[in-house]
């Protein structure tokens, strides 16, 4: 089923780009039934729990490499929430772009194909597959932040998007690597509680991973960011999806890993950071669409502190939130879109006089912003409750700091939801009301749809809290017992509760007057600072060392290999004492032949006599072959110097008939180089011999068995090189086609120079 | 222009031509047994080529199309046998008696190793078409360094 699913989001999304410039309704349908079917099987998962539901392709057995996937109690919770928030999302969209929009297309296919990555992270058992999807949905909300491509800030925030969260990524491969290790198996389902050096490392490094992905405080800047998207994208990544990875993560590895203290602290202090600094963010904001997103960051620092928590409680409370979290934000972020199409603005300073002239809307933006805030009759406000409650349920100095922490954060959450509604539908500063078009149905609908879940959610709150409690329970086994209560009446959470509406919708109603107004762009100028930089440094390190010249190149790699062999030294003065000086007078005199032909190679004047003296050392090597009895080498060796005379011939007819001119300095270093290189090979050689000799005897006799009985030849080394070890042949015959290309390249400089060179637009394009 | 214009070049790189393809045929098939093989056969292809552009008699292509044609059939041998449930690189020797020749005895390594042959002779003429393009001035060396 899983495969089948992932097949229909492919399938949807090549069909929404190839139907989008015919149809648009056909192609938003094709879009739309692709999450509607994740969210029926999420849904039928979810009433009926008692079926386990994996899958798996095991591609390499050996490395248990393949795809596992496996719908446990939240993935399920979470598929409904994918699928679901997607359907509307398309259909919003469908409203939301201009009629017509040539990038439509585009757009759904690569919603599609987020959405589908988004799943396949939430299903994944193993942790390969996890890490793939994970990247998928890292590469694929790239491109939807940077969907308006023709706008330099769109694509800035994508690339810091893609930066950040793509270095996560690596970091989250080396995690679980670091993981497995210390788990001893790969599938998430298996793994049990461990603790130790390596969980730590192991924690730290998913941590960093998830601070990546959920705009953790510090690397929460590419989020406001991001809002440079079109806005269901928005609604889409920072409700239910993309974000949600990093909390999901945590989750599902905080059973693992929960029993080491840093991943404790560090999560909850993590958390805690990103959650008031978030809601500080989202004061500061006076763009509808920011405080949302620096609101989502804050939400997301509560969600990774209740799950670092780790008691049954406040599990159960990360669960709840995390559902509640998807409906409303995504609600809120469809009504900021609405106001923008309608309006032409989305600064609270110039909205004005819109409760009046969008009642509606208005009312489902207060609905989805109670929920936010926790205020009954509505869905956040039981999860808030339950969060509430797990941090009274703390001992000691903990529910001292963590119940501070969630009671001023949830106070600060009031405080921007109070702005944001007083902000955009409350009276302009001007007092003047804002000209608004008229409303459309897809834009309004999928929003009122996802404010009637939020007060539904409430009023059935036994429906609702089954899922969420037995999601809750295959994290943390105990958290079976907690359900959601929509009215509790006169406990200690309730009072904190109420107390906590009180003062944060007096600090958010003063706030929304204040004429403060501060950009909070300080970190994301910063990424995007570091990102210049690196790539300043790698064109510097580039042009140090692509300099161009070729003698310096060659003295480079002359230099490397006598550095090299001086390890080589010492077994060649230990060897050299047992060595015969020549085999046979012949020997000797081809290698003192060989020796003069170099010699003069590197005196000669003209082109031509060095190339002829280059021919003299192949061919003496060639007769060394001869005297060592190797028939195929000399072959080989003789038909190759053939052809290099050729080429010499024709490829020195277009240079100048002498080298020239250098300096002598330059000559002599070139000369010493060459010959501690020289000494270098000696050594090596001579100390490779000694080894040799007192090895155990070569393995020739094996090699001659295998080719007359394997390859069916008398002759070795062909049949050594076209079946017993064809493989390295084929890659040594690819390597020769590659090198050939590389030389046609070379000799048409005119093809390979590109026109102008490509380069990044700078700060100063970007302003403009 | 790469080539001499001398009619006894001309005349002695004709007369070569069918003996060297009879000699890299020579040593394709003896390279089982003997000294010899794809590499040997597809350089003395190479040396014709050679010769003959030298001569004026042949006008170099770009080799990549023979090279692809190469690297094709030698991962076809490669992959054939994976594909039909073997191993990779499985070769399969044929043994037989033909009319005039006798005992033959051949394989799918005598296809791969032709394979070995198309790439050489493509690099060769790649590399002369290289060098020798006549539309594009090489500008002689000047300096050592740029």
């Amino acid at each position: 089923m899983p495969f089948l699913i992932l097949f229909l989001h492919v399938v949807a999304a090549i069909a929404a780009l190839a139907l989008a410039s015919r149809s648009r309704a056909v192609a938003v349908f094709v879009a739309a039934v692709a999450p509607a079917g994740a969210a029926v099987w999420g849904l039928v998962a979810l009433l009926d729990p008692t079926t386990t539901r994996s899958s798996s392709f095991v591609w390499v057995e050996g490395l248990q490499l393949g795809f596992d996937f496996e719908l446990s109690p939240i993935a399920a919770l979470l598929t409904l929430a994918i699928g679901a928030i997607g359907t509307l999302i398309v259909i919003y969209a469908h409203g939301y772009f201009a009629h017509p929009e040539p990038t439509l297309g585009r757009f759904l296919a690569t919603l599609t194909i987020f959405g589908a990555s988004m799943l396949g992270l939430v299903w994944a058992d193993s942790v390969w597959t996890l890490f793939l999807f994970w990247e998928a949905t890292s590469v694929t909300s790239f491109l939807l932040v940077g969907h308006k491509n023709a706008n330099a800030n769109a694509r800035i925030a994508a690339r810091r998007a893609l930066m950040i969260t793509g270095a996560g990524g690596l970091v989250l491969l080396a995690g679980m690597m670091v993981l497995i290790d210390a788990t001893g198996t790969h599938r998430l389902s298996e793994m049990a509680p461990t603790t130790g050096t390596t969980a730590t490392i192991a924690a730290v490094l998913l941590l960093v991973a998830a601070a990546t992905k959920s705009a953790l405080v510090p690397a929460h800047v590419w989020l406001p960011g991001a809002m440079a998207a079109p806005t269901p994208v928005s609604a889409y990544l920072h409700s239910a999806t993309m974000v949600k990875a990093g909390v999901i993560l945590v989750a599902v590895v905080s059973p693992v890993l929960g029993g080491t203290d840093t991943f404790r602290v560090l999560s909850m202090t993590l958390g805690a950071l990103t959650m008031f600094w978030g809601a500080i963010g989202a004061l500061r904001q006076r763009d509808a669409k920011l405080i949302l997103a620096w609101g989502t960051v804050s939400q997301l620092g509560f969600l990774v502190l209740l799950f670092g928590i780790g008691t049954a409680k406040a599990t159960f409370a990360g669960v709840a939130v995390l559902a509640a979290h998807a409906v409303f934000k995504a609600g809120l972020f469809m009504v900021v879109g609405e106001v923008d199409v309608r309006t032409g603005t989305r600064d609270i300073d110039e909205l004005g006089g819109l409760a009046r002239s969008m009642p509606i809307t208005a009312t489902i933006a207060a609905l989805c912003g109670l929920s936010m805030a926790g205020v009954p009759p509505l869905l956040g406000f039981p999860a808030k409750e339950a969060a509430v409650e797990a941090a009274l349920g703390l001992a000691g100095t903990e529910r001292l700091i963590i119940g501070g922490a969630i009671i001023a954060g949830s106070v600060l959450t009031v405080a921007y939801t109070t702005h944001f509604v007083l902000g955009v539908f409350g009276p302009s500063r001007n007092g003047t009301a804002t000209t608004v078009s008229p409303g459309r149905a897809a834009l309004m609908v999928p929003a009122a749809i996802l404010a009637c879940i939020s007060i539904l959610g409430w009023i059935f709150d036994g429906t609702t809290s089954k899922p969420i409690t037995r999601a809750a329970a295959a994290l943390n086994a105990k958290a079976d017992v907690y359900q959601l209560i929509n009215w509790p009446g006169a406990t200690q959470a309730f009072f904190v509760s109420v107390a906590i509406v009180i003062v944060g919708a007096i600090l958010g109603a003063a706030r929304s007057r204040a004429q403060l107004r501060v950009p909070a762009t300080i970190g994301a100028n910063a990424a995007d600072t570091a990102l210049d930089q690196t790539l300043v440094l790698a064109r510097r390190i580039t042009a140090r060392m692509q300099h161009g010249s070729l003698p310096v190149y060659v003295l480079t790699m002359a230099f490397v290999v006598a550095a090299v062999s001086i390890i080589f030294v010492q077994p060649a003065l230990e060897a050299v004492g047992d060595m015969t000086v020549a085999d046979s007078p012949g020997q000797l005199a081809l290698a003192l032949a060989t020796v003069l032909a170099a010699w003069g190679c590197t005196q000669v004047d003209s082109r031509i006599g060095a190339a002829l003296a280059l021919g003299v050392v192949g061919l003496a090597v060639t007769g060394l072959f001869v005297v060592h009895g190797a028939p195929d080498l000399v072959l080989t060796q003789l038909l190759v110097e053939t052809v290099i005379v050729v080429g010499f011939v024709i490829g020195l007819g277009r240079l100048r008939r002498s080298f020239p001119e250098t300096g002598a300095r330059w000559r002599q270093v070139r000369a010493a180089v060459a010959g501690l290189c020289a000494a270098g090979v000696a050594a090596a050689l001579i100390a490779a011999e000694g080894a040799a000799s007192s090895a155990t005897a070569p393995p020739t006799e094996r090699l001659v068995a295998e080719a007359v009985d394997e390859g069916g030849g008398n002759n070795i080394v062909n049949v050594i090189l076209t079946d017993v070890r064809a493989l390295d042949t084929f890659g040594e015959i690819v390597v020769l086609a590659v090198a050939a290309l590389g030389v046609v390249a070379l000799g048409r400089p005119a093809l390979v120079t590109p026109k102008t060179p490509i380069s990044p637009p700078t700060r100063e394009e970007v302003r403009a | 222009m790469i080539s001499v214009h001398s009619p006894i070049v001309a005349v002695g790189v004709r007369a070569v031509t069918p003996l060297a393809v009879i000699v890299a045929a020579y040593l394709f098939f003896a390279g089982h047994n003997q000294p010899g093989g794809g590499f040997a056969a597809g350089l003395v292809l190479g040396a014709v080529l050679s010769l003959r552009t030298v001569a004026g008699l042949y006008e170099p292509v770009n080799g990549s199309k023979l090279m692809a044609a190469g690297i094709m059939v030698a991962a076809a041998i490669a992959l054939i046998p994976a594909a039909i449930g073997g191993g990779m690189l499985d070769m399969v020797v044929w043994s037989g008696e033909l009319p005039l020749l006798g005992k033959v005895k051949t394989g799918t390594a005598a296809i791969f190793d032709l394979g070995v042959v198309l790439i050489v002779v493509g690099l060769v003429d790649s590399v002369l078409d290289g060098l020798g393009t006549d539309d594009i001035a090489i500008e002689p060396v000047t300096g050592e360094a740029r």
